[in-house]
């Protein structure tokens, strides 16, 4: 009984992802490093579909 | 009669009429004037006017000075008035800025990074630590002196009211941004950082080592980062000289085994010094160059015909094998130490880059596998490492087709990138890039500093444009946005205003560029005493610099492209044709003005598109204050960088870089596109590839994709991870029982700092990394 209640163990609480993002051509440690505008930016982003690309790209993905 | 007057602070102090006799005096001085007696006499109206005024009361400091301002006037003494006003207004500044410079240091000793904006100003800088903070504290203090002492007070009230940033301010009068650093012409005979000599490196540990020690040396005697622009060309001596001790110590293995006890005086060391000197050959790490048959040829005056291949094909064997593991192990030291090693104060890490892939030599070729296979495995529990920053040069004909002899480092670089977010990719054949391009001259293919500045052409010296030993020394940025709201429209009076705020960068580039130039090879004892900065190793230690420091660039960058246009024709580059042609209009303009300017002082002006961390925020918040919101302009919390495309705004990769491309070639003094990828891309190589094959195709000088890299410290998962990790199912800030990490095949790492159970799970125990079988096994 004892024994199973130490397997049961929890690890990890409290402690968070850690979510590494390109600054401005270089990468820093984690989100939480950057400055507020730079925060701001990230959370902005939009990802950029490669499927509604043009003939070129089917050139290339050949 | 006047007694007292009541200071700033509160406190009462004697009325003395000379001091005000004295400050009319030094007004008057000022607009011409040198009559005292004339001073003395408005001082005492002053007197009465104040008594007039006040009756019995004492007077403050302001309500003094606003009287003389009247009296003046009213006497007509209008120039001194003026003069009086200004003089006044500048020691209310310089008392605000006390007052501000103690506020923010009180903000950098009381508050953490999570509340202290200043102390994130940039992300590679532990603005927590004691150091850290030491740094800040003299970095803003530093500010504050230039501003009010050294700077032009034209150009300082430029930058104080946002028209224009001058960058790394703090360094004003100390010293350059950055350098691409020549390791081979550093290495060869040994040097000293500073502290202490070191040989001459003998083999491929101690040449990854004192790579990082190089960087680190310079990195203490600039404000910017340090590139080492050929790093495979430099690494490889290494490997050849480890191959060769390899093989030299496997033969003396064989011999221990193989030889017959009377020949105790058979010397593996003897034999292989002979069969180099009699042969004029080396062991080679692939192929064969004749060496192998000189060695089995002197063997078999010991041995017979069958032992003597046997130990020759032996030594061969295990030097390959022993060569490769010491290759990776070196630049698996050098990515480690590049994350971990000090400098500045411990502050921060060496800012890093290295670019590669262009060596062709078997030696090259290992080091970038064996650099790349590193870089992809991680840092000790898998994390992904934030430096050195790699820039994979692409070239037709080298690595970008099947068939190339590099081919297979590219595919790799991509498979890496993929992963790790890099490498970077830098494009060679870009027109821009090409025209400097000598095939056999690895000095001359174009290089970047990670962040994207890029220095090759040289109007100082135009019989060198290559990379080594050069960099950037100082950039200031335009606020491009502020000159779009002002011109309400008016394209004319924008171009107009532009040329102005030019006209004002090239002012005080110069003068900074004077400054410098007055500074001593001493004050930079390794990255002039040691020779790395071009020609520095013709000047002796209390030379100045002005011979050699127009070798590097002079540059004028820019900020918000995007909102600049949205504010003069109500769209940007990303949304409309007629944007993206007034966009490049722009730019060349600014790029045509700094030829002009390049020609008219033989030094390197060049156009960046800014990289923009710290300043981000800085001018849109004071754009906001003065000119209200404004849609698509002044109502984000940032600027968008440089050309980009607003980062908000949905458009398709290839469009993207495709509206992006041209400005890499008006963008002389660096440039970067990256783009957003959706998914995880090591499950879709082929899109990635695909991309950064268009990047090369439409004239992109650098670049690279973005993908979320996130992990989870508790099992080590590196991915995606949205709300809940896809490895052991927990949400962020959630418990794992630990039976179920056990279940997973994880342990307990004993160094880690991190809570949790870290390390390879068992589904990536047996996965062996894949390797490109560049020398076998």
């Amino acid at each position: 009984m004892e024994n199973k209640e130490m397997n049961e163990m929890l690890i990890g609480e409290g402690v968070g992802f850690e979510r590494i993002r390109r600054i401005t051509g270089y990468l820093v440690g984690t989100l939480d490093r950057f400055n507020n505008a730079k925060r701001a930016e990230v959370s902005d982003r939009v990802k950029h579909g490669l499927s509604s690309c043009c003939s070129a790209s089917e050139q290339h993905t050949a | 009669m006047v007694q007292q007057i009541i200071k700033r602070d509160g406190r009462k102090a004697p009325f003395e009429l000379d001091k005000i006799a004295g400050a009319i005096f030094g007004a008057a001085q000022a607009s011409g004037g040198q009559d005292y007696e004339m001073a003395a006499e408005l001082a005492k109206l002053v007197e009465q006017a104040l008594e007039t005024e006040l009756k019995d009361g004492t007077p403050t400091v302001e309500q003094v000075q606003d009287t003389v301002e009247n009296v003046l006037i009213k006497n007509g003494h209008a120039r001194t008035a003026k003069k009086y006003i200004l003089y006044r207004n500048e020691r209310t500044r310089v008392r605000e800025m006390n007052t501000r410079l103690m506020k923010v240091y009180e903000d950098l000793t009381f508050q953490s990074s999570l509340e202290n904006d200043v102390k994130r100003e940039n992300a590679n800088i532990d603005g927590d630590t004691a150091m850290g903070t030491m740094l800040k504290y003299g970095s803003e203090g530093a500010k504050q002196f230039y501003e009010m002492f050294i700077l032009d007070p034209a150009h300082a009230k430029a930058h104080r009211e946002g028209d224009i940033h001058i960058h790394d301010l703090d360094f004003l009068t100390l010293t350059t941004t950055c350098c691409q650093i020549d390791l081979l012409s550093l290495f060869d005979g040994g040097f000293s950082t500073g502290h202490g000599f070191l040989r001459e490196p003998n083999d491929i540990r101690s040449y990854s080592a004192l790579a990082c020690i190089a960087i680190q040396s310079n990195q203490n005697d600039q404000h910017g980062g340090q590139s080492v622009p050929n790093f495979d060309y430099c690494m490889a001596p290494g490997v050849k000289k480890t191959y060769r001790k390899c093989f030299l110590r496997n033969l003396e293995r064989a011999l221990e085994i193989y030889r017959d006890v009377e020949d105790e005086d058979l010397e593996s060391r003897e034999i292989f010094d002979e069969v180099e000197a009699t042969s004029g050959l080396q062991p080679i790490l692939i192929g064969t160059n004749g060496f192998e048959d000189k060695l089995t040829e002197k063997l078999q005056e010991s041995f017979d015909d069958a032992t003597a291949r046997k130990i020759t094909a032996f030594c061969r064997r295990h030097a390959i094998k022993e060569t490769r593991r010491t290759t990776y192990q070196a630049m698996e030291a050098l990515v480690h130490n590049l994350n971990t090693m000090h400098s500045r104060a411990g502050a921060q890490i060496p800012f890093s880059s290295l670019n590669y892939g262009t060596d062709v030599s078997p030696e090259g070729r290992l080091v970038v596998e064996c650099l790349l296979l590193a870089t992809e495995a991680g840092l000790g529990n898998g994390e992904t490492s934030i430096f050195p920053i790699h820039i994979f040069k692409v070239k037709e004909g080298v690595n970008f087709n099947e068939g190339d002899p590099n081919y297979d480092l590219f595919k790799l670089a991509c498979r890496v990138s993929a992963k790790r977010l890099f490498p970077n990719f830098s494009f060679l054949d870009a027109p821009f890039n090409l025209k400097y391009y000598k095939e056999g001259h690895p000095e001359t293919e174009c290089a970047y500093m990670g962040c994207r500045t890029r220095v090759i052409g040289n109007v100082y010296d135009p019989t060198r444009e290559i990379v080594n030993g050069r960099g950037n020394l100082s950039f200031t940025s335009i606020n491009l946005p502020r000159i779009g709201i002002r011109s309400h429209g008016d394209v004319d009076w924008f171009f107009e205003d532009l040329d102005r705020k030019i006209d004002l960068v090239i002012d005080q580039l110069l003068a900074r560029y004077r400054i410098q130039c007055s500074k001593r090879v001493r004050n930079y004892p390794f990255l002039m005493g040691e020779g790395i900065w071009m020609d520095s190793d013709k000047l002796g230690p209390d030379d100045t610099l002005e011979d050699v420091l127009g070798h590097g660039t002079l540059t004028v960058g820019f900020i918000g492209l995007a909102e600049c246009l949205k504010a003069l024709i109500g769209k940007h580059h990303g949304e409309s044709d007629e944007a993206q042609n007034l966009g490049l209009e722009i730019i060349g303009h600014m790029r045509a003005r700094m030829d002009e300017a390049a020609k008219k002082y033989k030094l390197n002006f060049s156009v960046i598109a800014t990289p923009a961390e710290g300043l981000s925020g800085r001018f849109v918040k004071i754009d906001r204050e003065k000119y209200g919101v404004i849609e698509g302009v002044t109502d984000r919390d940032y600027y968008t960088n440089s050309f980009h495309i607003p980062v908000y705004f949905p458009i398709s990769a290839f469009e993207k870089l495709g509206r992006e491309a041209p400005y890499h070639e008006l963008t002389n003094g660096g440039h970067i596109s990256y783009i957003e990828l959706d998914g995880d891309p090591t499950q879709n190589l082929e899109a990635f590839e695909a991309v950064v094959r268009y990047m090369k195709e439409i004239g992109i000088g650098y670049g690279s994709i973005n993908h979320p890299v996130d992990r989870d410290p508790v099992c080590g998962y590196t991915g995606i991870i949205g709300e809940t990790c896809p490895r052991c199912g927990r949400k962020e800030g959630e418990g794992v029982p630990l039976s179920k990490l056990k279940k997973m095949g994880l342990y307990k790492n004993l160094n880690s700092t991190t809570i949790g159970y870290n390390g390879a799970a068992a589904e990536e125990a047996d996965r062996r990394p894949n390797t490109l079988k560049i020398v076998k096994e």
